[in-house]
């Protein structure tokens, strides 16, 4: 995994052999191709920015090219029509307080489970790890039923508990990995120190595992942000819907007038967008942690 | 020093929040879902204990099975499409020049998106008045090819096809890319020496290499595949005719739109069931595909 922002010295597979120009060209021809499917994966995103800033004759009848005139007007309507700022909180405030909580929760948990000895640490660890294959779908039912119970449906907990609960498998799969490889002698010193079990975890252990932290916080921040049938289910208020059930709820009302929708689309995913181009290694190897230590 | 009542103290402490939480939300659930499908209820008043039957409506209900069959249509297409196209992208962009480095990250994006917002591009895509692939078609001179992508029934499972592949291609990128640079840079020189190139290359000393990773992920595959729901949600409900309904959009429009919990109670385990067995089958395959190139690699 940390092999991937290394550049490494193999020979490349496709310089092999003498260099024959015809196979010069291949190899041109092959990247163009290459170079033209890249683009190709980008176009839907491009042509929902574009298409956000036409009107509707321009979107209808010349669905490629530029704007003519570009309508900044649309996102002052989506906006202020939809109620983008609400929803928009709302996703902050339910993907932070369950990120803070899944952060904390399994580095705990992985502390104890990589750095202590009791018994049943294997088997504690298989439960947990088993939760990574389970179908979210497959418990919106009973879950909707409990809430409804605890009577946490529409509010924030509805989806915090959750997510936070969903986040714990591959976290603390993730964070246990890490800590295990971590030489023991380090916290033997602060033990001898005197340091107490949660001055070690929290002085010593946190801190070290910044790399991993750093991987579960893409992962479940962006689990929470995105998702819609957590939201879906639990929540009907609209003055607590996030970004992505609001997003389609809008769609559904204003199915016409395409130039607002579009630009209340791209005011939701502008945010997803710009973060990923800051830490597109980081953001990589985070959304893939877990699949390729299992 | 720290006594051994402290930790076990501290070890108790430690776990619990976690084990409760996820032992709530995450495991309880599953359990309790397969006991409501044994009951009749709407969701308010009272249930009614109605033993199998709704497990037996199950098996005998044919948008189960049509549910399920376009589920594993989505599987066959994300291992028999994705992989491959994973696989080959990866071998030729798994080092860091600029371009390689843009591709990577342009087939990744997808992947930090919204499936909502995903979903909402591709229906403007496929729209049939204003959508861009009719358009195209319009343009190239091949309007006999416009389609209702995705209100005729008989291709809107496989006009799903193509947003699936887009959103999800670039995780399996990456997960190649990964494994392919952990193997080390010797293998590749020995193979260029002893003559293999290209494709032999491939199949015979890049695959085997990497091929627990290609294990993990088929199974990622399958249980992303069986946990589709977003995208066909926002793009067609499941409709026309129950002709895109997974496993997923059938428990969830049994539950939520019909009201009948029970039921969905009822699919709910049977999407577990099937992902375990399915998940099973593969790894047993697999592994045994793994046993028998060892076999032939001694012979």
């Amino acid at each position: 995994m940390s092999g991937l922002l290394v550049e490494k010295s193999s020979v490349s597979p496709f310089k092999a052999g003498s260099g024959a120009s015809a196979k010069k060209w291949k190899s041109t021809i092959f990247w163009i191709l290459l170079t033209i499917y890249g683009l190709l994966t980008l176009y839907p995103l491009f042509w929902l920015v574009i298409s956000a800033f036409k009107t509707n004759a321009e979107f209808m009848n010349r669905p490629f090219g530029l704007p003519e005139a570009w309508q900044v007007d649309n996102f002052v309507r989506a906006w202020k029509s939809s109620k983008m700022g609400t929803a928009f909180a709302n996703s902050v405030i339910v993907s932070v307080v369950s990120l803070v909580l899944t952060l904390f929760i399994s580095a705990l948990a992985s502390f104890v489970i990589a750095r202590l000895k009791f018994k049943g640490k294997g088997l504690i660890l298989g439960f947990f790890v088993v939760g990574m294959l389970i179908p979210i779908h497959s418990t919106l039912v009973p879950l909707f039923i409990l809430m409804k119970q605890m009577s946490v449906l529409n509010t924030y907990w509805a989806l915090i508990l959750p997510y936070t609960a969903f986040a714990l498998p591959t976290a603390i799969f993730v964070l246990t990995a890490y800590l295990t490889s971590v030489p023991k002698e380090i916290e033997e010193a602060a033990f001898i120190d005197g340091t107490g079990l949660w001055g070690v975890f929290l002085r010593i252990m946190l801190p070290i595992s910044l790399p991993a932290l750093s991987t579960v916080t893409i992962l479940s921040f962006l689990h929470s942000w995105n998702d819609f049938s957590f939201a879906l289910v639990f929540i009907s208020k609209s003055s607590l819907k996030t970004l992505p059930l609001s997003i389609a709820t809008f769609a559904d009302g204003y199915q016409t007038d395409y130039g607002l929708t579009l630009a209340a689309m791209t005011i939701a995913v502008i945010p997803t967008i710009i973060v990923y181009l800051a830490f597109q290694e980081q953001v990589m190897k985070g959304m893939t942690a877990g699949a390729v230590k299992g | 020093m720290t006594n051994t009542l402290n930790v076990r103290r501290f070890v108790i402490l430690g776990l619990l929040p976690a084990l409760v939480l996820y032992s709530l939300f995450v495991f309880v659930p599953v359990i309790w879902s397969a006991y409501y499908g044994f009951f009749d209820w709407k969701g308010i008043g009272a249930a009614k204990f109605i033993g199998l039957k709704n497990y037996v409506e199950v098996i005998h209900d044919p948008v189960f099975w049509r549910a399920l069959k376009n589920n594993v249509i989505f599987v066959l297409a994300s291992v028999l499409g994705q992989l491959p196209l994973a696989l080959v992208l990866a071998i030729v962009l798994y080092k860091s020049n600029p371009l390689q480095r843009f591709l990577r990250s342009a087939i990744f994006m997808p992947m930090v998106m919204s499936s909502v917002i995903i979903g909402m591009i591709w229906q403007y895509i496929y729209h049939p008045q204003i959508g861009i692939l009719n358009f195209l078609l319009d343009a190239v001179g091949l309007s006999s090819w416009k389609l209702q992508w995705l209100s005729d029934d008989k291709i809107a499972i496989f006009s799903l096809i193509p947003p699936l592949l887009w959103s999800f291609v670039g995780l399996y990128l990456i997960i190649f890319i990964s494994a392919l640079q952990n193997i080390p840079g010797e293998i590749h020189d020995a193979a260029l020496i002893d003559g293999a190139g290209g494709l032999r290359k491939i199949v015979s000393i890049t695959l085997p290499m990497i091929w627990s990773t290609v294990q993990v992920a088929i199974i990622l595959c399958i249980s992303g595949s069986l946990k589709s729901f977003d995208l066909v949600y926002v793009m067609t409900k499941g409709g026309p005719a129950h002709s895109t309904e997974l496993l997923a959009t059938y428990m969830y429009n049994s539950t939520f739109s019909s009201y009948r919990y029970g039921y969905g109670s009822a699919i709910s385990t049977s999407i577990i069931i099937i992902s375990l067995l399915f998940i099973g089958t593969s790894q047993w395959l697999t592994s045994r595909k793994s046993k028998q190139e060892a076999k032939g690699g001694h012979a």
